[in-house]
This record gives structure tokens, C-alpha cells and sequence, in this order.
């Protein structure tokens, strides 16, 4: 289905399109939120209200601020920072980590469905140690681009280039795994 | 303007992530649209968000899908063939009478009015519209100047900061008792511990193109060349290699990229550590 064809449908309110959007998103979306948020019921959770927000918030989304996906990546993520800075999560202390979420995606894949944990690894672990700190910073725990430049005194300009090479090496490292 | 540094300044990947002011975000829309390597470099940075997504994911429970399509089953519309209403057969048509003439006449002369007010002021649009775009531009600019300046700013800043909390020693290097330039002079500063060398050009005349200045740290080992000289940039710092070792620091003329070792006959400067 063409990404017009599928915001048509979800301004319709059609239940194939909705259902659609889950099959192809769901996974992706959810691993937006699960590596913030490391509780899985808490994360299924945000999840599940996310993703009823961007069905119901669907009229808010412009196609020229980006992709459909992009919008409603940048929906679960801050619901899932919402969910983290809250009392309720802080409370239990959990932080993530990038070596959290690889190993916690290997003890899972007995149960869930078969994912290709070494590949993962080798994503994230082709990084340098600046990279990786800056993707765990901003992926993992949900950290703007300016909190991490005030928090840990690295100057913005040096973060933002920062975050460009970490995207730029999972970019080599996706199209070749 | 450089769309290259654009792309690589990492204001995309934020504009995706969601962290730009609004400002910033009318911007990169902007340029996006203007610039096709803007757009191309945007839709691959979705690509990769996307698969790494994808690839790093676990798909959420089965019972979550269930209890979000339950939320969602009222808000479903379920598309039913709207019936065809059916133009009553009585409708009346009302003829166009003579009394209302000099109104059609009248809403004539409006439209005419009306339709010479729209061209004049989709003249008018048209100017604004290459006005804002200049201003737009004009922007810019200027966005690229100051990141410039906070590049330059965050540069001197590291610099400061190395300068107060390390242990600097001066090293003034003269060319009095040379041939070449008596009146030469040229700073180094020097952490030892940190082993970190900086020089400050104050006075050193400009060479012509196949030639440059060359450092050399002179410990027991005799002279290393250690960076070469910029003799234009004048009191500012400028950072060479680390030296953990030396009882002179000296700087010679030699060709184009330096030397090996250093051209004695050449040498401009001297300066002994105290």
C-alpha cells in the first residue's frame, strides 16, 4: 500500500488500513518505546496508548514535516520519555543501556519471535566509543540533543555531529546486514 | 549557499528526531523542498531510522493488538453505500423576470470590480512572496555565519580552558643573533605534564608559496619537527604536536611541507627553556 493510500485510509477511519499500519509499524514502534522503556508490560502499555493517539491524531500529521513513520516514531518516543520521567517508572531505578538491550534481546529471542541477535550486536557495536554514548544517550534513554550537550559539558555543535556520524555508520551497517 | 555542510551539520537527523524549534523546522522544510540532496539525504536518514527500528524490534504482544483494536472499535466507520436521494419531481424553476435585470446588471459591474482587485493584488502577492523568499535566503546566510562563529567560539573557549587548568610555560623565541628576521619573535607555551605545545606568531615575515615554517622541539634526542607555523594568523594559538621533551624550541625556513630535519642555515628563531 502506498504511504497516500494508507493516510487516506487512516483519515477514513478504515479498520483494513488501521490494520495494515499495525502489521507493517507495530514491531519498529515498539522497539522505539521497549529501549527506553525496559519494562515490557509498562512498555506495552505506552505502546498501546501511543498507537491509539496516532490513529486518533492522524488529521495532525503533515506529509512535508516527513514520513508517516517518522511522525509516529517521534509519537511513541516521547510518550515513552513521558512514561520514563514520570514518578511511577523512576522510581524502580531501571536505566538502559545499549549492552541492556542486546543482551536483553538474546535471552527473549527463545520466546519471541526468532530475531537475528547477532546482527543487532554487530549494529550497534561497529560504533566508537562517542558514537555509542551518544546513541545510548539519545535513543536509549531519551535525552535531547541539548541535555546531553548540558549534562555532560560537550559543546551542541560536537553533539550534533556526533549524532550524524552514529546515524551515518547504522546507516552502512543496515544496508549491509 | 553549502548544501554539503548543511547535510553533514546534523540538523536533519535532529529535524527527524523531533528536537528543532519551530524556526528551524519551517527552515529545513524550506530547504528541502529547494534542494533535492536535502530531500534525498531526508529520506534515507527515515530509511535507516526505520530499519534500525525494524531490525532492533520485538513485536509487541499479541493481547496488546487485541486490547488496541478494542479501544479503537467504536471509531471504526464502517462504509455503507450512501442511499441516492431522489430530486423531487415537483421542483419549481423560477423564470428570470424583467424586474431583475438591473440587479444581474449590477452584479456584472461587481465582478468586473472584483476581478481587477484580484489581479491587483495577486501582483502585490508576487512581490511579497520574492521579498520573503530574499529574506529567507538573507537568513540563511546568516544561520551560517554564526554557526561559523560558535564553531570558532567553542575552539577558543577549549582553548581557554586548557590554558587556565594546565601548567603553561612560556618559551620566547627571538631572532636576535640570526641573519634571517632580527625582529622575529615567536611565543611557545608549553604543559609539560600534558605534554600539549601551542605557539603564538608575534612577529614573523610572510614567505612566498614554496616555503613554510617549521617547529622543532630540540631535547636529547636533537630536533623534531613538530608542526608547521601559520605566520599569518598573528596572536592567536595555534595547536602543534606533543612534546614531553625538550631544552629548546627553534623554528627554521624550509620547503614547501617541511623537512626531515632541520635547514640550520635557515634558522629564524630560538628560545631556550628556562
Amino acid at each position: 500500500m502506498e504511504e497516500v493510500q494508507l493516510i487516506a485510509g487512516l483519515r477514513a477511519k478504515d479498520r483494513k488500513t488501521t490494520e495494515y499500519l499495525y502489521d507493517k509499524y507495530s514491531r519498529a514502534l515498539f522497539a522505539v518505546i521497549s529501549r527506553i522503556v525496559f519494562d515490557k508490560d509498562i512498555a506495552e502499555e505506552v505502546f498501546h496508548d501511543a498507537f491509539v493517539k496516532i490513529t486518533k491524531k492522524i488529521d495532525h500529521y503533515e506529509e512535508s514535516k516527513g514520513r508517516l513513520y517518522t511522525w509516529m516514531a517521534n509519537i511513541c518516543r516521547n510518550s515513552a520519555i513521558d512514561k520514563l520521567r514520570s514518578k511511577e517508572i523512576s522510581q524502580s531505578g531501571k536505566t538502559n543501556t545499549i549492552d541492556d538491550f542486546v543482551y536483553g534481546m538474546e535471552s527473549q529471542s527463545g520466546t519471541q519471535e526468532h530475531i537475528d541477535g547477532i546482527g543487532v550486536k554487530e549494529l550497534l557495536i561497529e560504533l566508537n566509543e562517542d558514537q555509542k554514548f551518544i546513541v545510548e544517550y539519545i535513543y536509549f534513554k531519551g535525552y535531547t540533543h541539548s541535555e546531553v550537550s548540558e549534562e555532560f559539558d560537550i559543546p551542541l555543535g560536537t553533539v550534533k555531529s556526533r549524532v550524524r556520524a552514529a546515524i551515518q555508520v547504522l546507516k552502512k551497517n543496515v544496508a549491509r546486514i | 549557499m553549502d548544501i554539503q555542510s548543511y547535510i553533514s551539520s546534523g540538523k536533519l537527523e535532529l529535524f527527524l528526531l523531533g528536537e528543532l524549534t519551530e524556526r528551524e523546522r519551517e527552515e529545513v522544510i524550506d530547504f528541502a523542498k529547494r534542494y533535492p540532496e536535502i530531500q534525498q539525504e531526508l529520506d534515507d536518514l527515515q530509511e535507516t531510522m526505520f530499519a534500525f527500528d525494524n531490525m532492533t524490534g520485538v513485536a509487541p504482544s499479541q493481547e496488546v493488538k487485541e486490547k488496541i483494536f478494542s479501544t479503537l472499535e467504536s471509531d471504526f466507520i464502517l462504509k455503507e453505500v450512501p442511499k441516492p436521494t431522489a430530486v423531487p419531481a415537483d421542483a419549481k424553476v423560477v423564470p428570470i423576470g424583467s424586474p431583475w435585470k438591473p440587479f444581474a446588471i449590477a452584479a456584472s459591474i461587481a465582478a468586473i470590480v472584483a476581478s481587477g482587485a484580484a489581479f491587483y493584488y495577486a501582483g502585490k502577492y508576487e512581490e511579497r512572496n520574492d521579498q520573503f523568499t530574499a529574506l529567507l535566503q538573507d537568513q540563511s546566510v546568516m544561520a551560517d555565519n554564526l554557526n561559523q562563529v560558535k564553531q570558532e567560539y567553542d575552539q577558543k573557549d577549549s582553548q581557554l580552558d586548557k590554558m587556565i587548568a594546565g601548567d603553561f610555560k612560556r618559551v620566547v623565541m627571538k631572532g636576535e643573533g640570526f641573519d634571517m628576521q632580527k625582529d622575529a619573535r615567536v611565543d611557545v607555551l608549553w604543559d609539560q605534564n600534558a605534554q600539549e605545545v601551542f605557539i603564538a606568531v608575534n612577529n614573523l615575515n610572510d614567505l612566498s608559496d614554496e616555503f613554510d615554517y617549521q617547529l622543532w622541539a630540540i631535547g636529547d634526542d636533537g630536533p623534531v619537527g613538530i608542526g608547521l607555523v601559520n605566520s599569518g594568523e598573528k596572536l592567536t594559538l595555534q595547536q602543534m604536536e606533543a612534546v614531553a621533551q625538550a631544552g629548546a624550541f627553534a623554528i627554521t625556513i624550509e620547503p614547501k611541507g617541511g623537512s626531515k630535519a632541520p635547514t640550520l642555515e635557515k634558522l629564524v628563531v630560538l628560545g631556550e627553556v628556562a
